[in-house]
């Protein structure tokens, strides 16, 4: 029990220093947020400029839906053509839309003219570009369809589709629970990272050396403090999720803590080891910033797992923040229980076990030289 | 230590710190067991091709208080953690009260005290939470640290006992980082330059209570690169560029070398050609 007293003294030097406890508990907050907020991958108010060559009523109604749509932002509509690349280099808008007057067909059957539509997209941004070309399909497409019912015509084919757990397919919901995962990361590899570099710093690290402290002592002594505000963190980083995002969690959160616990072992584990072989906190901060840039890669957070490519996705396995996200998206949005991801808990606690002997070993060699 | 500190309020009082030096010398004599406390065999440490310690042999008494005398980067405090378990020796041997450094080392804590040259406090923990800290880790029990909290009020004032130890004056620092070296009661203590960046009074005041702990029975290797501290100790070792150059008692090494004073001797050990680069002062 006498790691209880390590514990005890982490825990007073945290609250000791006040802009660490702003840093810890009022950053993430803000931080939460924003990035909510932010990281969004829906596109809206796209800069849409309009070029409408063609008289038909057809093109008009076509521009009105446009502009009704939140999607889109109309930022100009020319009657002549344009010089569309420099638009584009400009940035003055993303997307062009061009109607045309149509050739006549012998073989059309309507009543009314259609005109002929174009559309150009910047890819510079190719994220954006392909979600608006996805918007400008079903905008289109609905649009022929009604019109095909106005002419009392089938529709040859349609697919129906369905979209459940997010139907509107809100990015801050798969975004927002995501973020908090991300947030426990920051956090807890920061502070046990620096941990024992600041013992260190301050040579403080051989008195604990000297005394009957075991290495396994000096971990739980200087990661479950971490561990406990991480919980914290965790908790606020929820109540900002379901409060101002409005996300309500369909699962059992209690199964989301469980997987924390693991997460946290591997995560902690990691900071720790990064704390052994760090010689200043310079370094640390260093390793603590490279590790978290390519698990955050490597989590599914940014891009689906699916898009990384086969030689590197084995990357993605020893990475615990990847099961994390998994695993609270599941409990958000899909109500998963237990059943459903108890080998992701088990994989985390798995790699935190290797990370775990891995640096009690490395604590064994290298802090004693 | 604390129930002597009376003792050594009273030699406070005294002006010449070398007459309390034979006196106690005279007193402890009788003291001192014959037993080693400490034994160091050819003991060597490299750091990559730099040696720092060369093959050094000596050995301390029970109850002997040892001066370990050096230019800054000679090798003391490298020798000092290996003794207290910190460093691996690149070849050698140490032992403490017969034991092996290398092999017994969980044993050997128990018998060890070390105090580090930055006197190493939390410096956002008040005094009496640090005590709480490095007594809970030695394994000492809750009654028994707010016992030597209490030990700790009365030797500095209570008003220093809850202040962050960062605000403290560097003696009391001092004071404190002592008194929590000692928690454990252990016979053997290690003070890695325990005056450097003190004022002259505290530092004797520092020795008197030195001395307080040879008279219960206690061994200490105290480094230093202040000389006048030398005149205290029972023996001094004087360690340069890795290699121990003179040990015995100052005034055996004023007829050996011929010598009228230690800083004379000094000059001359480290005006001589050196080895490597290593750029010494004291």
């Amino acid at each position: 029990m006498r790691f209880l007293f390590l514990f005890r003294k982490e825990w007073r030097e945290i609250f000791r220093q006040k802009e660490m406890v702003a840093l810890l508990f009022i950053a993430p907050l803000i931080q939460t947020i924003i990035l909510g907020y932010v990281v969004r991958t829906d596109v809206t108010n796209l800069p849409v400029g309009i070029i409408n060559l063609s008289q038909s009523i057809e093109s008009q109604r076509l521009i009105n839906r446009l502009a009704s749509s939140p999607l889109f932002k109309i930022k100009f509509i020319a009657s002549k053509p344009v010089d569309a690349e420099e638009i584009f280099r400009q940035g003055k808008s993303k997307a062009l839309i061009i109607f045309r007057e149509r050739e006549k067909r012998a073989s059309e059957e309507f009543s009314f003219s259609l005109p002929e539509v174009q559309v150009l997209l910047d890819g510079s941004d190719a994220n954006s570009a392909m979600i608006a070309a996805g918007y400008f399909y079903g905008l289109f497409g609905h649009y022929i369809t009604t019109l095909l019912h106005r002419e009392d015509k089938d529709v040859p084919f349609q697919p129906k589709t369905i979209i459940r757990f997010n139907p509107s397919l809100n990015s801050l919901h798969t975004m927002g629970p995501a973020i908090v995962a991300l947030l426990l990361t920051i956090i807890t590899i920061l502070l046990t990272g620096i941990g024992l570099v600041r013992e260190k710093e301050q040579q403080t690290l051989d008195t604990l050396l000297v005394s009957k402290l075991t290495p396994i002592e000096i971990f739980l002594g200087k990661t479950l403090p971490m561990a406990a505000v991480g919980l914290i963190e965790m908790t606020l980083g929820i109540m900002v999720v379901i409060t101002i995002f409005d996300v309500t969690p369909r699962g059992n959160l209690a199964y989301l803590y469980l997987a924390a616990v693991a997460f946290l072992f591997s995560i902690l584990s990691i900071g720790f080891l990064i704390s052994l072989i760090s010689q200043s906190q310079q370094q640390a901060l260093f390793f603590c910033w490279f590790t978290m840039l390519l698990f955050l890669m490597l989590s599914g957070l940014l891009t689906p797992l699916e898009n990384i490519p086969p030689a590197l996705r084995w990357l993605t396995v020893i990475n615990p923040l990847r099961y994390l996200i998994a695993i609270i998206r599941e409990i958000f949005l899909k109500g998963n229980g237990l059943a459903y991801f108890w080998q992701d808990i088990l994989i985390m606690a798995g790699l935190g076990l290797v990370a775990f002997l891995f640096s009690l070993r490395v604590f064994r060699r290298f802090v004693i030289k | 230590m604390i129930s002597k500190f009376s003792l050594s309020r009273d030699y406070k009082k005294s002006t010449e710190a070398t007459k309390i030096s034979l006196a106690h010398q005279e007193k402890a004599k009788s003291q001192i067991a014959s037993s080693s406390a400490i034994e160091v065999h050819e003991l060597t440490r490299c750091f990559g091709s730099f040696v720092a310690v060369n093959r050094i042999n000596f050995s301390i008494r029970s109850g002997e208080v040892v001066a370990f005398l050096g230019p800054n980067g000679a090798g003391k405090t490298t020798t000092i953690k290996m003794l207290t378990g910190l460093l691996r020796p690149t070849s050698g041997q140490a032992f403490i009260l017969g034991f092996d450094v290398e092999k017994n080392l969980p044993q050997i804590k128990n018998f060890i005290g070390y105090m580090s040259q930055r006197f190493s406090l939390y410096p956002l923990l008040t005094a009496a939470e640090n005590i709480e800290f490095f007594g809970g880790i030695v394994g000492l029990r809750r009654q028994k640290i707010k016992e030597k909290i209490e030990e700790l009020a009365a030797i500095i004032s209570s008003d220093y006992l809850n202040q962050p130890t960062q605000t403290l004056p560097p003696g009391i620092r001092q004071e404190v980082a002592l008194f929590a070296a000692l928690l454990h009661d252990p016979p053997i203590i290690f003070l890695d330059e325990p005056t450097s960046g003190v004022s002259p009074e505290r530092r004797r005041h520092f020795w008197m209570k030195i001395y307080d702990l040879k008279c219960q029975g206690k061994t200490l290797l105290v480094s230093t690169h202040n000389l006048d501290e030398a005149e205290y100790a029972d023996r001094i070792i004087i360690i340069h560029q890795g290699k121990i150059r003179f040990q015995g008692e100052l005034a055996s090494l004023y007829e050996q070398e011929k010598v009228t004073s230690l800083e004379n001797f000094f000059k001359q050990m480290v005006s001589e050609p050196k080895n490597g680069s290593n750029n010494s002062s004291y």
